[in-house]
């Protein structure tokens, strides 16, 4: 019989989807739960870090711990998922956008500025609307639908004045008209294994900001888009955000430890037992070599 | 066995199941704050820490 797989949960609050992942893990007979705690560990650059989990499976609230932690793990040749280079990329809008392009996965168009009247040109050129996000962000916060060149020049120089530095690297997209709904799908290794509607009368999506989650059936275009995105930021367990668009579909967003308690009921897609099946398999390759 | 303490923000009731974990999330049914278990055994409840700019997925 197989042993048991040592998956560290790294973590710090422990929300409802930790839950249910916890939950998940601890009622297996293939998994043995390692509980990892960002706020407890420390990492010394003169010796491996060590830990008793055979995988970690990066769960933290926090983008920056996330990145670091995993980055100095995988340095001591401990498997992560995701790795540090997804979380590097997801964490940001801009290497998102630019992985996309270079994989050549649909996005709606997207201009980068540094200043503010060079992204005042860049919005003009586009045409409104225009949405600007912060490079680093989520739970769609701080992102401004901008409609007019005087909301344009607000926003730019309240971002420039009130803003730490990196909300002075103006990352800017095309709106495009969502009637009221994308779709967020959950890709899981070489699987979409779930997707739903997020509904909302307000122009953010977000279930975190109130949008209702329904079940969306996978259709060939949606799981090919949708694992596209995944692999062109380096794959995992990733949620694709996807606009519907005339032109077919449309990459958003791809998030790296992304949140699904909203979405098991919808869809009645085990999303938790999928994770971790997944992390399973790859902590049992790892260690066959 | 349900844990039991009082809301830190409206002194309301809390019970949660016995499988509740150190530093889960929940929220107050009475005034809506979100909490965190900041302590099994003892029980221990706080409120949850503010948002931070990189929070989220």
């Amino acid at each position: 019989m197989n042993s048991k797989v040592k998956i560290g949960l790294l973590h710090s609050l422990i929300r409802r989807d930790e839950k249910l992942l916890i939950d998940e893990i601890n009622g297996r007979d293939d998994a043995e739960l390692v509980m990892i705690d960002d706020r407890e560990i420390s990492f010394s650059l003169k010796k491996s870090q060590t830990t008793e989990a055979d995988i970690i499976l990066e769960r933290c609230i926090n983008h920056y711990r996330a990145l670091h932690a995993l980055q100095l793990f995988e340095d001591s040749g401990i498997l992560c998922i995701n790795k540090s280079t997804v979380a590097s990329i997801c964490g940001s809008k801009f290497e998102t956008s630019l992985m996309l392009k270079q994989h050549n996965v649909p996005q709606p168009e997207v201009r980068i500025a540094f200043t503010e009247k060079s992204a005042l040109e860049a919005i003009e050129d586009m045409g409104y609307p225009v949405v600007m996000k912060p490079a680093v962000g989520s739970w769609g916060r701080l992102i401004a639908k901008v409609s007019t060149r005087e909301a344009a020049e607000a926003i730019l120089e309240h971002k420039t004045t009130l803003g730490t530095y990196h909300h002075s690297v103006f990352y800017i997209q095309q709106y495009v008209e969502k009637n009221g709904r994308d779709i967020r799908s959950f890709v899981v290794g070489d699987e979409c294994i779930a997707a739903v509607y997020r509904t909302s009368e307000h122009w953010i999506t977000n279930t975190a900001r109130g949008a209702v989650a329904t079940n969306c059936p996978i259709s060939d275009e949606l799981a090919e888009i949708s694992k596209a995105a995944a692999k062109a930021v380096g794959g995992g367990i990733l949620a694709i955000d996807v606009f519907e668009t005339e032109g077919g579909l449309m990459v958003n967003e791809v998030n790296y430890t992304m949140e699904f308690k909203n979405s098991i009921k919808p869809t009645g897609v085990n999303i938790p037992e999928k994770i971790v099946d997944y992390v399973v398999q790859c902590g049992r390759e790892n260690l066959n070599g | 066995m349900a844990l039991n303490a009082q809301c830190p923000v409206c002194d309301a009731e809390i019970s949660l199941p016995d499988d509740t974990v150190k530093d889960e999330l929940f929220e107050c049914e009475e005034c809506g704050s979100e909490l965190v278990v900041a302590s099994v055994n003892p029980f221990e409840i706080e409120e949850a820490p503010e948002i931070e700019e990189d929070w989220g997925e």
